[in-house]
């Protein structure tokens, strides 16, 4: 058998954790494992790719793998391939991997099985089926090497404490028209992300706009450590963007605590918050279902009460 | 040819009865086409044209061969003179009307057609019906016709032509061009989409019989060899029969796309164009299997076209030849859920939930079923209790949904208030399996029915009363085929039936005006329109009808387990169907599924509305004539 691959997705920032876990799993195969980094930070990633078992570390800090994503890094793993002749590449089903993993294989026209879930080596890999229920085991054949994307989280990462020898990769520039990269916009996210906050407020229809969310932000600042979410109207009615949604279409959060304001508790909203471990509710309608799943109910103005609130939190924060 | 002889077979031949019936109704009769008044004359013209007009093509190619010649029996006949007189006028007057529709109409419908090759095969039509007129007035002129009176309009063209010479030659000019035109139009028929001619006939022949609502099992038996085991339609070579046929039958009339609720908001479906796409995807079908064949999604059409269905069956409606959009798409989305698990995330969370310890969309505890029962008497069945009448399925929305909770409590009030033997499985009831169905997760809607049948058999249930119009549909048309055949109705049909027994009195003092939204799955799939109609009737409030009502209903956005995708584009489909039921000016609008409700309730409160949004049981539970509603009488 030849040597095993693992696509290493690397940034100047550092890592992908997708390359420690399949790293990992490629050490358990036995044989030869190797990785390919490319693109900005692929060189000073050879020490953590090295620790987790890499031998050897293919790696190329050209900018272009960066700008012309792709293309120019299946090119490139192509003459690599060539060269070296590896039996099996482990990807990860990353939107980069998948990317890569797919340009791959039309230049080599080779298997490649995606979703999988656990690999036995270049012949055998596994997947999942019907939500997890069913199990199935996929012989690969064909000329190798054999490409399988691997869902991320699915084998730990551990370290080895190995180190790697670089092998400096000069970057294959694709022929034909490529796709490049104009510009990089990274979300602003304020405070932790909704999942995973101790705190959450939400707002819902009872606000009935958009600018009233900057109390909820006030409120959740003050509180420190909390995330900001919305019902399904709030987010329909385009007062703030999807990724704040929880509910049955959206995030399903777990906090400590859950202050809802001006949300009636529509079923498909609850669904999403009640695993919460407290639950306030904040509205104007005595009726409203939300009151009969809080621990906490209050019947008033949101209006009026978040920002009493707000400065009460305050207020007991400095003293 | 070969395609279809290569394709999966169809299982379309049961009931040739009804299939006979169909092809009198929708081909010979047109009734599908005359849903539209104007494009249904033009098209019966051209169509009875062709009918009437056949054997003058046999009558040309037999005087090419030897002048003089005619057909025994009706080449002569004045009677059958006038009709081909009458008829080939009728054809060119059909023609003028196709033209006027598409050059100076413009129906937004052809967005998306070949608009040129349409014309070009109305002018070739066109030009064989003008020689054939021409042929017969220069055979009148030259005194060749006995009865020239019986063809009044190729007698009064027989004015343009003398008797001499130049009036042969014309006579032979146009019998040639006739026939040559015609064996063009023949050669070019297969490439274009006027194939439908013969498409079409067997295409309504093998339409689905019974309810649209229902789908066409795919048994999936993981046991089975592989080779057998099939996820839905993954390329072109996947479809069946059926399926191609359609593909071939499409003329892109864009009728469908017309009414298809979600291009009407703005998204990239359309009925149409997706036949269309498929349609050029299966023409590339290599019969020797050479050539390997791309997936339908996402190289036909894209992932977002399949997710973006309703399943609510206008297409299906208004298709004049009998395309079955809504089953392709659902095959497509059994392939991409089972095969490649890529489906809308957000979905997840209810195909977990159904799928989860308890077997509800939302998740919610199994023990709290019966939560809505409060202090309704309520007789809930525990194993080895004797039968109802009539088993209550009160569904996962009917149990865990505020608002759907009401109707339940309507229901269970009214029943009670009629005498009726009923009573509910309580926490033995499970989802039916219609939200996965609809996703395409046939596997586990597979494992849902066959539980709930045996649940059935096991309470010895033979009748049931479902208030979700996806439970109903589900129930009646689609269980039997996992062996629970049961007597289904929906609550809106037990109510009126009930009223009319007078089993239940109303006192019709209720004031206001009410719109009634008919739910897709009881009425365009199951033919539900009139029994809300009368239970609403009977309340006293004044009805009045949206534009789009019955047959030609707009969804209200949740149907094909929409519910559990999010929405995006122009519009939503639940806020559009809303402005339309405010628009009539009711005060209330009534509902009959809980999908409904809640989709339009939650668009009543996005538009700031007062309209009250309200179930048919409610509004009837309101005006009904007894002391106390929770007693029985």
């Amino acid at each position: 058998m030849g040597a095993t691959w693992v696509y290493a997705q690397v940034t100047p920032d550092g890592v992908h954790p997708s390359a420690l876990e399949l790293l990992t799993k490629a050490r358990a195969l036995g044989g030869d494992v190797a990785a390919v980094a490319l693109g900005p930070g692929a060189t000073t990633a050879v020490n953590e790719l090295g620790a987790h078992g890499a031998a050897i570390v293919y790696a190329g800090d050209d900018q272009a793998f960066a700008d012309h994503p792709g293309r120019t890094a299946a090119h490139t793993l192509h003459v690599l391939i060539g060269q070296h002749a590896p039996s099996l590449i482990l990807f990860p089903a990353t939107y980069e991997g998948r990317d890569v993993a797919g340009c791959l294989q039309a230049l080599t026209g080779s298997t490649l099985m995606a979703n999988a879930t656990d690999v036995d080596g270049p012949a055998r890999a596994r997947t999942e089926i019907f939500g997890g229920t069913k199990i199935v085991e996929v012989d690969l054949a064909g000329p190798e090497p054999r490409l399988v994307l691997v869902r991320p989280k699915s084998f730990p990462a551990e370290p080895s404490g190995g180190t790697a020898e670089v092998i400096a990769v000069d970057v294959v520039t694709p022929p034909g028209p490529t796709a490049s990269v104009v510009e990089r916009h990274a979300e602003a996210a304020s405070g932790p992300k909704l999942e995973e906050a101790n705190v959450v407020v939400a707002g819902g229809r009872g606000l009935g706009g958009p600018e009233p969310f900057a109390m909820l932000d006030d409120l959740a600042a003050a509180i420190g450590g909390a995330a900001v979410g919305a019902s399904r109207a709030a987010v329909d009615a385009g007062w703030v963007p999807y990724a704040y949604q929880v509910g049955q279409t959206g995030k399903t959060v777990k906090p400590e605590v859950y202050i809802a304001a001006g949300i009636s508790g529509a079923l498909q909203h609850v669904v999403g918050m009640k695993g919460a471990k407290r639950i306030v509710a904040i509205n104007k309608d005595a009726d409203a279902p939300i009151l009969k799943i809080a621990d906490l109910g209050v019947v008033g103005d949101l209006f009026e009460i978040v920002p009493a609130l707000t400065e009460e939190v305050r207020r007991r924060a400095t003293s | 040819m070969a395609l279809l002889r290569a394709a999966r077979p169809a299982a379309r031949t049961a009931e040739p009865g009804a299939r006979a019936r169909r092809e009198l109704a929708h081909v010979l009769g047109q009734r599908k086409l005359f849903q539209k008044a104007l494009p249904g004359v033009m098209h019966a013209f051209i169509f009875w044209g062709f009918l009437v007009l056949f054997p003058t093509i046999i009558e040309a190619m037999l005087a090419i061969v030897d002048d003089g010649r005619s057909l025994p029996l009706i080449g002569q006949a004045p009677w059958f003179l006038f009709l081909v007189d009458a008829f080939a006028t009728l054809v060119a007057v059909g023609i003028a009307i196709a033209f006027y529709i598409r050059k100076v109409q413009r129906p937004d419908r052809f967005r998306g057609s070949h608009m040129e090759e349409a014309d070009k095969i109305l002018l070739a039509i066109l030009a064989i019906v003008t020689t054939l007129l021409l042929w017969n007035a220069t055979k009148i002129a030259l005194g060749q016709v006995a009865h020239p009176g019986a063809e009044p309009v190729a007698n009064a063209l027989s004015a343009l032509f003398g008797t001499g010479q130049p009036t042969e030659t014309l006579e032979r000019v146009f019998v040639w061009a006739h026939v040559l035109i015609v064996l063009g139009f023949l050669a070019y028929l297969p490439k274009s989409k006027h194939l439908h001619i013969i498409t079409a006939a067997p295409n309504v022949y093998f339409a689905k019989n019974g309810p649209s609502g229902r789908l066409e099992p795919e048994r999936i038996d993981l046991e089975a060899a592989d080779e057998d085991l099939r996820f839905g339609v993954a390329t072109a070579k996947d479809l069946s029969k059926k399926q191609l046929l359609d593909l071939f039958s499409c003329t892109e009339c864009g009728r469908c796309q017309e009414v298809c609720p979600a291009w009407n908001t703005g998204k990239p479906l359309s009925p149409k164009l997706l036949i269309m796409d498929i349609r050029d995807a299966a023409a590339a079908i290599d019969p020797t299997g050479e050539v390997e064949l791309q997936p339908l999604v996402p190289n036909a059409v894209t992932d977002q076209v399949v997710w973006d269905c309703v399943t609510c069956g206008a297409c299906m409606r208004e298709c004049p030849v009998d395309i079955e959009h809504v089953d392709t798409i659902m095959d497509l989305r059994r392939n991409l859920v089972m095969a490649e698990s890529r489906f809308p995330t957000e979905a997840g969370t209810m195909l977990r939930g159904v799928e989860g310890p308890n077997e509800n969309p939302w998740g919610q505890p199994a023990s709290t079923r019966t939560d809505w029962i409060g202090d309704i008497p309520v007789r809930v069945l525990a194993p080895g209790d004797p039968a109802p009448e009539y088993l209550f399925w009160v569904g996962c929305a009917g149990a865990f949904d505020d608002r759907a909770k009401k109707t339940t409590q309507s229901v269970a009030r009214l029943l009670n208030a009629a005498g009726v033997d009923w009573a509910v499985l309580g926490g033995r009831e499970r989802c039916t399996g219609d939200p996965a169905r609809r996703m395409g997760h046939e596997y586990l809607f597979q494992m849902l029915a066959e539980q709930n049948a045996a649940t059935f058999a096991d309470a010895g249930i033979t009748k049931v009363v479902a208030t979700c119009a996806h439970c109903f549909n589900t129930l009646a048309n689609e269980y039997p085929d996992y062996g629970a055949t049961l007597e289904v109705v929906h609550h809106t049909e037990l109510l009126s039936h009930l009223l009319a027994e007078r089993k239940l009195l109303t006192t019709p003092g209720a004031s206001g005006t009410v719109t009634y939204h008919d739910a897709c799955y009881l009425g365009r799939h199951n033919g539900r329109f009139d029994p809300p109609r009368d239970v609403l009737g009977s309340t006293g409030l004044t009805t009045t009808e949206m534009e789009r009502a019955r047959e030609r209903s707009f969804c209200c956005g949740a149907g094909g387990a929409r519910m559990w995708m999010e929405e995006d584009g122009e519009a939503r489909i639940n806020d559009t169907r809303f402005a339309e039921a405010a628009g009539t000016g009711a005060d209330t609008l009534a509902v009959a599924c809980p999908y409904c409700f809640v989709m339009l309730d939650d668009a009543a409160k996005a538009a700031g509305s007062e309209m009250r949004v309200a179930d048919v049981a409610t509004l009837l539970a309101e005006s009904v004539a007894t002391g106390n509603p929770t007693e029985r009488p």
